[in-house]
């Protein structure tokens, strides 16, 4: 599927210190810009198939295609720079650099990207000023939580990636606030023409996407 | 933004321990400079002191002691060769130059060097180097005087002063400028008619006479004691100055005046060549008398540095210790933050970067370090050694124009740096191996 954000057949995974959690997940596609929630409870497996797609950890078997390539026949360096440049990552806590400001922690994204160096201010600014972020060189830990999510979002999107993973993006949040922050990272991505997975336990998130996968669907016998 | 940026967030992160860190590198680079900077300008400042002599003809009872107190006045010369000696002595070799030289007097505690016009017209402060006039003229004549240049600073005496100098010396730290001297010559004014140049040497901080001069003033002091004992006084008691209308010129000088302390001597050379194959020789022909004590000052003070070449050697194995616990400092706050950056390290990961620039991120930080330490250390190392100069000045009377071969003062510093990125090594392959699945919870 050359046109697929994200393309998975027959993955297999174990944790070598715990053998008894095995993934595994037949398939799993999703096409360029499209936005799937993934739904299951807690310790179901979600985060880790996250950091199985994003390169972070290696499947003992099967395929996970990104924009086309295999994130996990590319190794070192050129699999960080592959994440870096086609994969953006929001999580539950954020995850920002502290110490940084807002600006800094977009740009250390762009930092690790192909778009020429010179653009990297304009695009981190324009894409702040487009969530509504004004303290953009106020310290991350200076910002209140809303804050902090947009510039997570922004920082996921700012290398322009295919596909962004989500994970738990609104488990800390309220529910109006949980309900405000998905909207923003869905009109995000596809304003910037981003797929995005999305992972959470949280059952009134599934009429916000308009696929809703559940995990424990997708894989082969369930987590173990 | 770059990795720079990076590097600084993190060392601002912990600003407490970077500064701690910083500062035991400037300390370590600081001590080593210091002790380097002394080693080679303590040396280079002896060297210059007894110039292009070859000789050092005095009665002291050692040579070391012989070139410290006619050389670099530590104190005044004991002992005093006769003046038939001296001319028996000038007859021993086809010198260059023979120059007799008397000190004992002073003017407020500084050295008086009583001599011949070749002191400035043959001797050279600096081998390299004659005496060069910041004003006025050598003296021509008995009571006309030259200030080496410090003494020109400290006294503020200029040209066309009259001043009284004092027999004897009082110990360093007695010097009051206002406090009247135990036993001034007033009969005796001296005018100033030149000042010299700074030649970096101790003679800098020395007055010039005419030796004439310094043995009418000591003639008129045995003819008072005379007249005295005359009178029924004692004629020892040359310390109770009564009047008795005496009056003293060159006319009345004997040879018992005619004192010297020291000789500054140098063989015949050819023209531009500093050695000659006579030095030895007519070292051992003095070295015979036992009536003299002849030094060669490059000898002396290779030996004195031998014996201090060891304490120097203690000093600068000291500051290599410093140095090396620095780099322990710097391994110890950066493994130790190790910890604390786990998660910013993941996230890194996460966002593009590589474990070889995670790991060269983590190695710059501690080579920065290493750097900014360097900087302040170099710093710190300039005013010490002033401080120490300064010190060692007051203290010892040794003047020391401190410097450092720029070659050797890179090798310090490019050496704290390297030990920096050694350092550095431990926490950046902790960084290097950081897992970053673990450190991003709460992920999972």
């Amino acid at each position: 599927m050359p046109d697929a954000a994200l393309w998975i057949r027959d993955l297999v995974f174990k944790y070598r210190a715990a053998e008894s959690f095995e993934l595994r997940l037949r398939s799993l596609d999703l096409a360029a810009g499209e936005q799937v929630l993934l739904a299951g409870g807690s310790g179901t497996g979600k985060s880790t198939l996250l950091q199985l797609i994003a390169g972070l950890m290696d499947p003992v078997g099967g395929s996970v295609q990104i924009a086309g390539r295999d994130i996990h026949s590319m190794h070192g360096a050129s699999r960080d720079r592959y994440r870096g440049t086609h994969v953006g990552m929001i999580f539950q806590t954020f995850n920002l650099l502290q110490g940084f400001t807002a600006l800094e922690n977009v740009l250390a994204a762009l930092m690790f990207s192909e778009l020429p160096s010179g653009q990297h201010r304009e695009r981190a600014e324009s894409l702040l000023r487009s969530l509504d972020m004004q303290r953009m060189h106020a310290r991350v830990e200076e910002l209140s939580v809303g804050q902090q999510q947009r510039v997570a979002v922004a920082r996921a999107v700012a290398c322009k990636p295919s596909l962004v993973l989500a994970d738990e993006p609104t488990a800390s949040l309220d529910p109006e606030n949980a309900g405000a922050a998905i909207d923003l990272i869905l009109k995000t991505c596809r304003e910037n023409g981003a797929a995005l997975l999305c992972t959470s336990h949280d059952p009134t998130m599934r009429q916000k996407f308009t696929r809703v996968e559940m995990l424990s669907e997708l894989i082969a016998g369930g987590a173990r | 933004m770059n990795d720079f940026t990076i590097i600084r967030r993190s060392l601002t992160a912990r600003t407490l321990s970077t500064v701690f860190t910083t500062l035991s590198v400037a300390v370590a680079v600081g001590l080593m400079l210091v002790l380097l900077m002394m080693r080679d300008s303590g040396r280079k400042a002896f060297e210059r002191g007894s110039g292009n002599m070859h000789l050092l003809v005095s009665a002291e009872s050692d040579p070391l002691t012989s070139i410290l107190n006619s050389v670099f006045y530590a104190n005044p010369p004991r002992r005093p060769i006769e003046w038939p000696k001296f001319q028996q002595l000038q007859r021993v070799a086809p010198w260059e130059f023979f120059i007799p030289v008397q000190m004992g007097d002073s003017y407020r505690g500084l050295p008086v060097i009583a001599s011949t016009p070749e002191i400035f017209s043959k001797f050279k402060p600096d081998a390299e180097q004659a005496w060069k006039l910041r004003e006025g003229r050598f003296f021509e004549k008995e009571f006309e005087i030259v200030l080496g240049s410090k003494a020109a600073a400290e006294t503020g005496l200029k040209i066309g002063d009259e001043v009284a100098l004092t027999h004897g010396t009082p110990k360093r730290g007695e010097a009051d400028k206002d406090a009247p001297a135990p036993h001034v010559h007033d009969e005796f004014k001296f005018k100033v008619v030149g000042v010299l140049e700074p030649t970096g040497s101790a003679h800098d901080r020395a007055l010039f006479i005419d030796v004439t001069g310094a043995w009418i003033i000591h003639a008129h002091d045995r003819r008072e004691a005379e007249a005295h004992a005359a009178h029924g006084g004692d004629a020892d008691d040359d310390h109770d100055h009564h009047d008795h209308g005496i009056e003293t010129t060159a006319e009345d000088l004997t040879d018992e005046d005619r004192k010297i302390t020291a000789v500054y001597a140098r063989v015949a050379t050819r023209p531009g060549s500093d050695a000659s194959a006579m030095i030895p020789p007519t070292f051992a022909r003095l070295r015979a008398d036992p009536t003299i004590q002849v030094a060669q000052p490059t000898q002396e003070i290779n030996k004195l540095f031998q014996i201090v070449g060891s304490v120097d050697q203690i000093l600068l194995a000291m500051a290599g210790v410093v140095m090396a616990s620095s780099g322990v400092s710097i391994l110890l706050a950066l493994y130790n933050s190790m910890e604390q950056r786990r998660r910013q390290i993941a996230v890194l990961r996460v966002l593009g970067a590589s474990r070889g620039r995670i790991f060269r991120l983590v190695l710059a930080e501690s080579i920065v370090l290493g750097l900014i330490g360097s900087a302040i250390g170099v710093a710190v190392a300039f005013v010490g050694v002033r401080l120490v100069t300064a010190a060692m000045k007051e203290r010892l009377g040794l003047v020391i124009d401190a410097g450092i071969d720029p070659r050797l003062g890179a090798i310090v510093v490019a050496g704290a740096i390297v030990l920096a990125g050694v350092a550095g090594l431990l926490p950046a392959i902790v960084a290097y191996r950081t897992s970053v699945a673990k450190n991003l919870r709460p992920l999972g």
